[in-house]
């Protein structure tokens, strides 16, 4: 019988999509995790001994599966076939996940399953069936929609981190999206990141009426609310004729290439405009000799990747096919596996900094550990961000450094935070602060 | 019987509310399937619950605590290290009580004796990337780089590496067992405060008992404690390199390297790996199957079926690959000698080097069993055989002529005999069949293939590996005893009276066949009246 097979069988294809509006796109994926893990242990060729084995905080503090990614593919899964309903646990279980991609990466390392996608569509499912978001997250709502921004703050005070000297331009190629925490609560990483532009002869603009980017809203699982976000802000920055747009948050970053384009159903070049985030910039400056780092800053320092920049921050592209037999797809599916994250730039200006010693911790890249902020957690889970937070600074204890630096402020207030709660003789810094460090004469 | 309040507010007071729950959410989270090693089948249909309520200790001493609370109270439980071994490893009766053991992920090296001593919550790539920190080694079991290390060794625990560092019951120098009774019972070297240590305690070989020959999948108790023994490696770092998912050990090649050859024939293949082990030189010795080199080349599922679709039966009939890794232990110029002997035993055997890149993706760290599933998404390693190296490859083309019966719904492999390599430096041979399939198709044949492999084993008169656990031990026992099924029975209700710990196992592959309408043509065996249907 097997001798007269062709080696594809017939199947009949069903038709499916990335939509994350629609948890049954992602019933294959989540009816096909084996328990490996592979999404909460560091990948094991790096692994590092028997300390700092995972990279899915939810896991590594809740314990139990359901918090791993391979429980909640279960749970997932279950919910989507109508076994199991929501209750406190279930959105304990959902929200108290950073979304930091860890779990992706380390999924696609061998079996290419769609785990990101699923759990954001998970968030979807419970908004959508009225349970979610977290209280906590439904203020975070509220303030977006009445001020436009996180914090509820006034709108006039958007632009108060303008200081003397730093004057963004009427028209420009470039527009610095400035974002809600820099410019409300870290007013230093949007001045530093100005003086960069300035040190490197670039001007740029702003928005002619900065609105939050939505990065909550999108990641509690609001969907509507977050298309119509990201719609208007694509459509304002279209009208100022910005080739690039820049960021200096990592979330934000994120949600500029890789959400927007997945929530309005267009891919990442279609924007209209480029993304960069000041690092890609700032290193192309320094490698083309445009911004040049010459004070020195003596300092044994680590570096932090931030999820949002370095493993989830691959462009989007829209894609629907079939699924057939051997859960083979049709056309070819160009899979986001974090292996083209913004992992070197940010390690190469820091290397370039004259007195810098660089050294790394046994968790980088793609194996990093989450700072425990994102995606909603420090909003809803306060006490989970703060212990994400710590267990990453035994690691930066661990290697003997005494700056840690990242590149979103969320990062560097997570830290910071836990520097101060756990009084830890470390300094935490915005690598935008260690760049204008270096070029200020 | 359902954990009552009183008994969950008991069991409660001995991990604290944070490690125990039994909230819905919390147990789907231990689901056995739909996806994962052997699932999808009709066993994880069947035979599979999720469990009532769940418990992380963190101790032997809580672990005991439980286990006499369960005892004491008719609560089934099972040990649970990492879920991964598919539904074998999950609770097959309602309302059973999962004590997941991951927090216990203990690890001790001993430098002076050489050999490191771990918790049931540790696996295998940070004890491996510790021992070469350390200028040791042990091995990474073909289970994975994230399998628990105890739950591996006494269950299955070999790898290419089994050529050099041996069979895995002799790398276990002592165990800790909490036994179904919650009686602790230490054996080997954890026996023996500071004396020297020994495989054996005095009396029967209980950790043998434990292990049985694939192990007993935590019906006998929970391993709590094990001592590893590790083996002299050589000194040069081996540094990770690449960017997930194309990672890779970057190997120091003047004293380490992977070479590869073909041959022209299987008698060739056989003949250059017993020499090989003859001549006690490599660290490992094997042919694969071709399709993991489809894998290994693939980008991704598609690209791997457009690679595959490229062989036929007769590529694959001809496909006779010996791979060797050279390690030099002591110097280069050991490893300079053994490169020599192996090129004079290529030479005989008409072997042709090819290009072999200096890297190691698997088995030295990171043994990459999760790939298995990526071109089709349902994977069991359905036998393995230890024989002599005459015999053990004869093993895969008989399951491969078996297999022909039920393709579809398996994969096409064309014929693929399977994975065999050398154990022991050639004194024994190792043979794997694997087969693959969509768990969305059909999968009662996959069920009856499993079956139908032990009636061929019977017949052919091969000792397989998964005899208990893995088969109705009513057929199998009287085959291979004849009386092996009552002996095996026998230490089950000694050890474990009430069997509370994991039932039905080992009489689940029999309850399976009783509870399958499917399989029940193929009954053709004598079991219990009273069996549990």
């Amino acid at each position: 019988m097997a001798d007269k097979q062709h080696v594809r069988y017939y199947k009949p294809k069903t038709d499916f999509g990335l939509d994350i509006n629609d948890i049954q796109n992602f019933v294959y994926d989540m009816s096909r995790c084996i328990k490996c893990k592979g999404c909460t242990w560091v990948e094991h060729t790096y692994m590092p001994g028997s300390k700092f084995m995972t990279r899915c905080p939810s896991a590594e503090k809740f314990q139990f599966d359901a918090y791993g990614a391979y429980g909640k593919m279960r749970i997932g899964h279950a919910m989507a076939e109508g076994l199991l309903d929501w209750n406190a646990k279930a959105l304990e279980v959902v929200y108290a996940c950073t979304l930091c991609g860890a779990c992706d990466v380390g999924c696609k390392r061998n079996l290419d399953l769609e785990i990101e996608l699923s759990l954001e569509s998970l968030r979807v499912k419970a908004v959508k069936d009225g349970v979610g978001p977290m209280p906590a997250h439904k203020k975070i709502a509220d303030n977006i929609a009445r001020t436009h921004n996180m914090y509820g703050s006034p709108k006039e005070n958007r632009t108060a981190w303008i200081t003397e000297g730093i004057k963004p331009a009427e028209q420009a190629e470039v527009l610095y999206f400035v974002g809600c925490t820099a410019s409300y609560v870290n007013n230093e990483i949007a001045q530093s990141t100005a003086k960069i532009l300035k040190a490197a002869g670039t001007d740029f603009m702003l928005m002619p009426e900065e609105w939050c980017c939505g990065n909550t809203l999108f990641s509690v699982g609001m969907i509507d609310e977050a298309t119509a976000l990201a719609q208007r802000n694509v459509d304002e920055v279209r009208k100022t004729g910005a080739k690039t747009l820049l960021t200096s948050c990592a979330e934000g970053y994120r949600m500029w290439k890789v959400d927007y384009p997945k929530l309005l159903n267009i891919s990442t070049e279609a924007l209209g405009f480029q993304v960069h985030h000041h690092v890609e910039y700032a290193d192309e400056m320094i490698k083309n000799g445009a911004l040049k780092m010459t004070r020195p800053f003596e300092t044994r320092m680590t570096y932090h990747d931030s999820c949002s920049l370095s493993r989830l921050s691959e462009p989007w592209t829209p894609y629907e096919g079939k699924r057939g037999w051997m859960g083979c797809v049709e056309p070819r599916l160009k899979r986001r596996r974090g292996t083209n994250g913004i992992y070197s730039q940010p390690r190469d200006i820091l290397k370039a900094i004259p007195g810098v010693q660089l050294v790394e911790m046994p968790r980088m890249r793609e194996n990093a550990f989450c700072c425990g902020a994102g995606r909603g957690v420090k909003e809803a889970f306060p006490d989970f961000a703060n212990w994400a937070a710590r267990h990453r600074l035994e690691e930066v204890k661990e290697i003997g450094t005494e700056t840690l630096v990242s590149a979103c402020p969320w990062c560097k207030n997570n830290f910071t935070q836990a520097v101060k709660a756990g009084r830890d003789d470390m300094q935490v810094l915005d690598i935008s602060e260690v760049i204008c460090a270096s070029i200020e004469g | 019987m359902a954990i009552s309040k009183e008994i969950y507010k008991t069991l409660e007071s001995v991990v604290g509310p944070e490690f125990i729950s039994d909230d819905p959410v919390i147990c789907e989270g231990y689901r056995s399937g739909p996806g994962g090693y052997e699932n999808g089948l009709g066993y994880e249909r069947v035979m599979t619950k999720i469990a009532g309520c769940v418990i992380l200790p963190k101790t032997t001493e809580e672990v005991q605590r439980i286990v006499k609370i369960c005892y004491r109270n008719d609560i089934p439980y099972v040990p649970y290290s990492t879920g991964f071994y598919g539904p074998r490893s999950h609770p097959h009766v309602e309302d059973a009580l999962l004590i997941d053991l991951k927090r216990m992920n203990d690890f001790i090296l001993d430098e002076k004796h050489f050999y490191v001593e771990v918790g049931p919550g540790m696996i295998y790539s940070p004890i491996q990337e510790e021992c070469m920190k350390h200028g040791a080694y042990v091995v990474i079991g073909g289970g994975g780089a994230q399998a628990s290390a105890i739950a591996n060794l006494i269950g299955d625990g070999w790898s290419p590496l089994s050529h050099r560092i041996g069979l895995p019951h002799r790398r276990i120098l002592g165990t800790e067992v909490v036994m179904p009774d919650g009686e602790i019972l230490r054996m080997g070297s954890l026996a023996q405060g500071d004396d020297a240590f020994w495989g054996e305690g005095p009396g029967p070989d209980l950790r043998g008992l434990l292990r049985g020959y694939t192990g007993l999948r935590g019906c006998l108790g929970i391993v709590t404690r094990m001592a590893i023994k590790t083996l002299p490696f050589q000194p040069e770092r081996l540094e990770p390199t690449g960017i997930s998912p194309n990672t890779a050990l970057l190997l120091p090649e003047k004293r380490i390297k992977w070479m590869n050859f073909t041959v022209p024939s299987k008698e060739a293949q056989v003949t250059a790996m017993k020499n090989i082990g003859h001549a006690e030189i490599a660290g490992a010795v094997t042919k694969v199957p071709l399709f993991w080199r489809a894998i290994a080349k693939a980008e991704c599922k598609e690209d791997f079926w457009d690679i595959w679709s490229q062989e036929n039966a007769d590529t694959v009939a001809n496909f006779f690959i010996v791979r060797v890794l050279l390690i030099g232990f002591t110097s280069e110029e050991q490893m300079e000698y053994d490169e020599r002997v192996l090129m004079d035993i290529m030479t005989e055997v008409g072997g042709i080097s090819r290009r072999t890149k200096p890297t190691d993706e698997s088995w030295i760290k990171n043994a990459d069993s999760a790939g298995m599933w990526l071109m089709c998404g349902g994977y069991v390693s359905v036998d393995y055989v230890i024989e002599t190296m005459s015999q053990a490859p004869e093993h895969g083309p008989s399951y491969a002529e078996l297999k022909k019966k039920y393709t579809p719904p398996l994969m096409p492999d064309y014929g693929d005999p399977g994975w065999f390599q050398s154990f022991e430096l050639g004194h024994q041979g190792y043979s794997e069949f694997l087969v693959y399939w969509d768990q969305d198709d059909n999968t009662d044949p996959v069920d009856q293939f499993y079956l139908d492999t032990s009636k061929m084993n019977i017949k052919n008169r091969f000792y397989t590996s998964l005899l208990g656990p893995h088969q109705p031990l009513y057929l199998t026992g009287p085959k291979y005893g004849p009386n092996y099924h009552e002996f095996l029975l026998k230490v089950k209700n000694e050890f474990d009276p009430k069997w509370k710990s994991h039932p039905p196992v080992p009489l689940a592959h029999d309850v399976f066949v009783e509870r399958a309408p499917w399989m029940h043509h193929m009954k053709d065996w004598e079991s219990p009246a009273d069996l549990d249907k």
